[in-house]
């Protein structure tokens, strides 16, 4: 071996040694890990290389095997004292996965097989999504980590069948607490507003300069983040069914294509396995240059549709390790490293391999489109260099200068992964109703503006404007919404109509999500149904049909080896499962992003469970679509769905600083029947602006509506349907439970509404005034509230302004 | 030869940088910072003449109507003595610099074909009575430098 290729001592190694060599090199493998690869070694009579145990590492890692969800959990639930133990030998596919085989709707085309879920959109396209986080890197380098975090989920879609093209973006965040004092930030972070603004800018250069608009998202602050924030990332595009699926065959060549390979972002993959604390590598960090991606974007594009290559993905974590590890499981490959176009000189052959370099994307090019599409990028300027061949014997074959790096059987690095069995336990709590809450009318009042500036409900004007959400010009229903930039209010989902795209379609494209880990402190599976609810009751506010909708989910928990918090992930996989059956509606891609914990003084830090659940959904007629600003002086305001007292882990607790309470459960028949009563009302024309209660409850959204419709209410609160007679005023007004719509009907069409609801719960509270007031009322409270909307915009509208 | 480009916003203009690192010092609780001059820094790395980088600074990294460029020849810290209370942050050797690999293409596309090399920097100069090298200091690693990535001299 030359001086450019390390052997590894592995072979001779004992246990503590093993698990050194893992930590020492950031391997993030396990000692049982680290045997099965001292195994494989033993067996072949030789050392492993450098290249070949950083290739074992990144194509093993937490983030692209996904080994604790699809390893052997044995999970213990503890309810009134009884213990029930269950057994898992793929979580995913036992609760996820199976929901979706089961449901087997036919307007799915590719789910949890490729870099993005894709269904149907019309008889010639289908429509992809994927949702990607982006976590550890930006926590180290806000910016760079989240534009890297837009881009390299811009390259999943570009990389699902043979490319997508890309119509959206949507960022789902949490950080920690704006206000929290410098000193109490650990040493070697940056400070929760700090890393608010960097991810905030990140994504915003990034997506700007890609020409997509960003078009719908999500931001939650908690102390729980404050050292290890969360940055979701998605990208929706558009791709011609005959173009859904990649297949390589062998004798096709190994073309990269994009950014150049340097440093940057190695040992991405093995990192995010492991928890931050202040020595993090320095070289794990990626910088995003979306000028390169936009020019990769569109020639990319021109040379699918010429047909020049027969599969295609992009470079993520792992970089070419995986990538091309990826394309050739089935075949083996033979890859020459040297042929990699570097930034700079200097780098070893496992360092150009798993580098994670941006930009880059891998084909599986026919030898007889060699030229063309050489030519073709060469014509874009964009550079494109051929580096190896896909082979038949399956193996992984590495070249750096004509000497032999790394020969490994592909099936050893795809299916040779240990599944140690992990332990989850989950134990019951119960919960108390909170004290009795009674407040007069002035206390009310402020609590309903102090609800209004929370930092979890206030406007997030701040972040929406400085993303281009409009460019493409297909944006139907943007972020805010309302009369004019000043009155504006929170739109509950988006909707893209892609006709530049597809000619003379009226199909559109709604994009909504729900999280609120708020609600997972106490219980994951409750926060999962809210979630899931939120997302599908976002989605119908603007007019989705919610039996034919899609999901994706997004978890990111701490350390899985801690056995409640793997509970915790237990739970909430099995929340997805029932409420995937339940709507009948299935989860088509999705991710995990695992060890979100950071230690440092001895200390742990760990996130609260945060589960992001994105719906996806075709909307057949884009006429057809609502907004929740009021419309009309005059016009009737219905709340659907009941009002329970439920309290816990809602923004009005914590204004009040109780803990008590119990989290929104959900009645998922009444609300399987009241979101297609709504869906049917839209379609009818009945509807004139819908919204739905969650964060900070009815009070809250129904503000929202009148000051972004710049209409007054008069409200009747003792109208409103209630579970409990006992409960108080505020403690209606403020609950956070699921499955209720505040829906503003016209007085002509109020009967032919109340009609499609007669099986519902719903009331009709009061109606839109042209006076610039909410005024409720409460006679069994004896509360009587005006205020007037100009104030209770301002309260929403000035606690985020940076 | 090195030289080094500074973009200044011009007088009757606002600079949101400005503005915005302000009022995070404030919050910071750092006292003693009355006014803070925020500029984006290039330091041009060439044989080509005094007038190629006028013309590339002029041409290519100002906005005319609202900014004004200077030009000078790299000093070393020693000569740099004399600007006091500034802050300078560079990214570090080996981190990637996309805005300067933008900034050599569009050297190329106007017209100048020497060998450039191109760092991108920033610079912040305060004004202040009570101004510390400790608060300096604080500052830069609050707000203006990640030294993961990036270092950062004080004057």
């Amino acid at each position: 071996m030359t001086q450019n290729v390390k052997i590894i001592e592995i072979i001779n190694l004992d246990d503590k040694q093993l698990v050194e060599l893992s930590k020492t090199n950031v391997l993030s493998l396990s000692l049982v890990e680290m045997k099965e690869v001292q195994k494989y070694f033993k067996n072949l009579k030789r050392n492993p290389t450098d290249v070949e145990l950083e290739t074992v590492a990144q194509t093993w890692s937490e983030h692209c095997k996904h080994k604790t969800l699809t390893g052997n959990i044995e999970y213990t639930e503890i309810k009134q004292g009884k213990k029930n133990i269950t057994k898992y030998s793929n979580l995913l596919k036992e609760t996820i996965f199976k929901a979706t085989k089961e449901l087997d709707k036919p307007w799915c085309i590719s789910v949890f097989k490729d870099n993005a879920g894709v269904i149907d959109f019309d008889d010639k396209n289908g429509v992809a999504f994927k949702v990607e986080t982006h976590n550890h890197p930006s926590a180290l380098e806000p910016y760079g980590g989240s534009a890297t975090g837009i881009g390299g989920v811009i390259r999943d879609i570009l990389g699902v069948g043979l490319g997508a093209k890309p119509l959206a973006n949507t960022d789902v965040f949490c950080f920690g607490l704006p206000d929290t004092k410098y000193s109490d930030v650990p040493e070697g972070m940056h400070h929760p507003k700090r890393i608010a603004k960097g991810v905030v800018s990140g994504v915003r250069d990034y997506g700007n300069r890609m020409g997509i608009p960003t078009v719908n998202g999500a931001v939650f602050f908690d102390e729980g983040y404050m050292a290890n924030p969360l940055v979701y990332c998605g990208t929706m595009g558009i791709i011609p069914k005959d173009k859904c699926f990649k297949k390589v065959n062998s004798g096709d060549l190994v073309l990269v294509v994009g950014g150049r390979t340097g440093r940057d972002g190695i040992h991405g993959a093995t990192f995010s396995s492991v928890e931050l604390d202040k020595e993090s590598d320095v070289s794990a960090v990626q910088i995003g240059n979306p000028i390169v991606e936009k020019k990769v974007l569109d020639t990319m594009l021109k040379a699918r549709d010429l047909n020049l290559y027969r599969a295609v993905t992009d470079c993520g974590a792992g970089g070419l390790s995986s990538a091309v590890g990826e394309l050739g499981e089935k075949t083996g490959v033979v890859v020459e490293l040297e042929k990699v176009p570097l930034k700079y000189e200097g780098l070893k052959p496992w360092e150009i391999w798993i580098s994670e370099a941006q930009e880059r994307m891998v084909f599986a090019v026919p030898p007889e489109h060699k030229n063309e599409i050489l030519k073709l990028f060469e014509k874009e300027n964009v550079e494109a260099t051929f580096i190896g061949q896909f082979t038949d014997d399956k193996k992984l074959v590495l070249k750096y200068n004509n000497e032999i790096v790394a020969d490994m059987d592909m099936e050893f690095l795809h299916d040779g992964v240990p599944k140690p069995t992990r332990t989850a336990v989950w134990e019951e709590k119960k919960s108390v109703r909170q004290k009795k809450i009674d407040v007069d009318s002035g206390v009310l009042t402020q609590d309903i503006k102090n609800v209004l500036a929370d930092i979890n409900v206030c406007s997030r004007d701040w972040i929406i404007r400085q993303y281009d959400h409009e460019v493409q010009g297909q944006t139907v229903i943007k972020p805010l919404q309302g009369n004019s930039i000043v009155n504006s209010g929170p739109s509950d989902a988006s909707v893209i109509w892609p006709c530049a795209v597809v000619k003379n379609t009226d199909k559109a494209i709604v994009l909504s999500n729900g999280i609120n880990p708020e609600y997972g402190k106490t219980d994951t599976y409750k926060m999962t149904a809210s979630v899931i609810e939120e997302a599908m009751r976002n989605a119908v506010c603007v007019g989705a049909d919610p039996e034919k909708l899609s999901l994706l989910d997004n978890f990111c928990w701490g350390n899985p080896n801690k056995p409640e918090i793997l509970g915790s992930l237990v739970r909430a996989t099995q929340a997805c499962y029932d409420m995937s059956k339940e709507y009948s509606i299935p989860f088509i891609s999705g991710k995990d992003s695992l060890y979100n914990e950071y230690s440092i003084g001895g200390k742990t830090f760990s996130i609260p469970p945060a589960l992001l659940v994105s719906a996806m959904g075709v909307i057949e007629d884009v006429n057809k679509t609502v907004t929740m600003n009021l419309k009309k002086e005059g016009s009737f305001i219905y709340l659907v769905g009941v009002t329970n007292n439920e309290l816990a882990g809602s923004v009005y607790a914590k204004i009040k600083n109780f803990a008590e309470g119990f989290v929104p459960d959900l009645n998922k028949k009444e609300s399987k029947k009241i979101m297609k009563q709504i869906h049917k009302a839209i379609l009818d024309n009945l509807v004139l602006a819908c919204h739905d209660c969650s964060e900070g409850g009815f009070i809250t959204a129904v503000s929202e509506m009148a000051f972004a419709g710049e209409l007054g209410v008069d409200i009747d609160a003792d109208l409103i349907k209630i579970s409990d007679d006992t409960m108080s005023l505020p403690e209606i007004l403020f609950s956070e439970s699921n499955s209720r719509f505040i829906v503003e009907v016209s007085r002509e069409n109020s009967n032919k509404f109340e009609d499609l609801l007669k099986d519902c719960c719903y009331s009709k509270i009061g109606k839109v005034i042209s006076e610039p007031y909410v005024l409720l009322s409460s006679s069994k409270s004896k509360i009587k509230i005006k205020e007037n909307i100009k104030n209770l915009q301002e309260a929403w509208q000035k606690t985020l302004q940076w | 030869m090195i030289y080094e480009i500074a973009i200044r916003t011009k007088k009757g203009f606002s600079n949101s940088h400005n503005v915005s690192l302000l009022n995070d010092i404030k919050i910071m609780g750092i006292d003693g910072v009355e006014n803070v001059e925020y500029f984006p820094v290039y330091r041009i790395i060439s044989d080509i003449d005094d007038k190629k980088v006028s013309v590339i600074a002029n041409e290519l990294l100002t906005d005319r109507i609202t900014e004004e460029f200077s030009i000078s020849k790299y000093k070393t810290s020693e000569e740099k003595e004399t600007e006091k209370n500034s802050i300078e942050v560079w990214l570090k050797h080996g981190v990637t610099d996309t805005v300067s690999e933008s900034v050599v293409k569009a050297i190329k596309d106007l017209g100048i074909t020497d060998n450039v090399i191109v760092k991108t920097g920033h610079k912040y100069c305060f004004n202040g009575s009570g101004i510390t090298v400790e608060k300096l200091n604080k500052i830069a690693k609050g707000f203006l430098a990640n030294t993961l990535i990036q270092e950062y001299k004080i004057r």
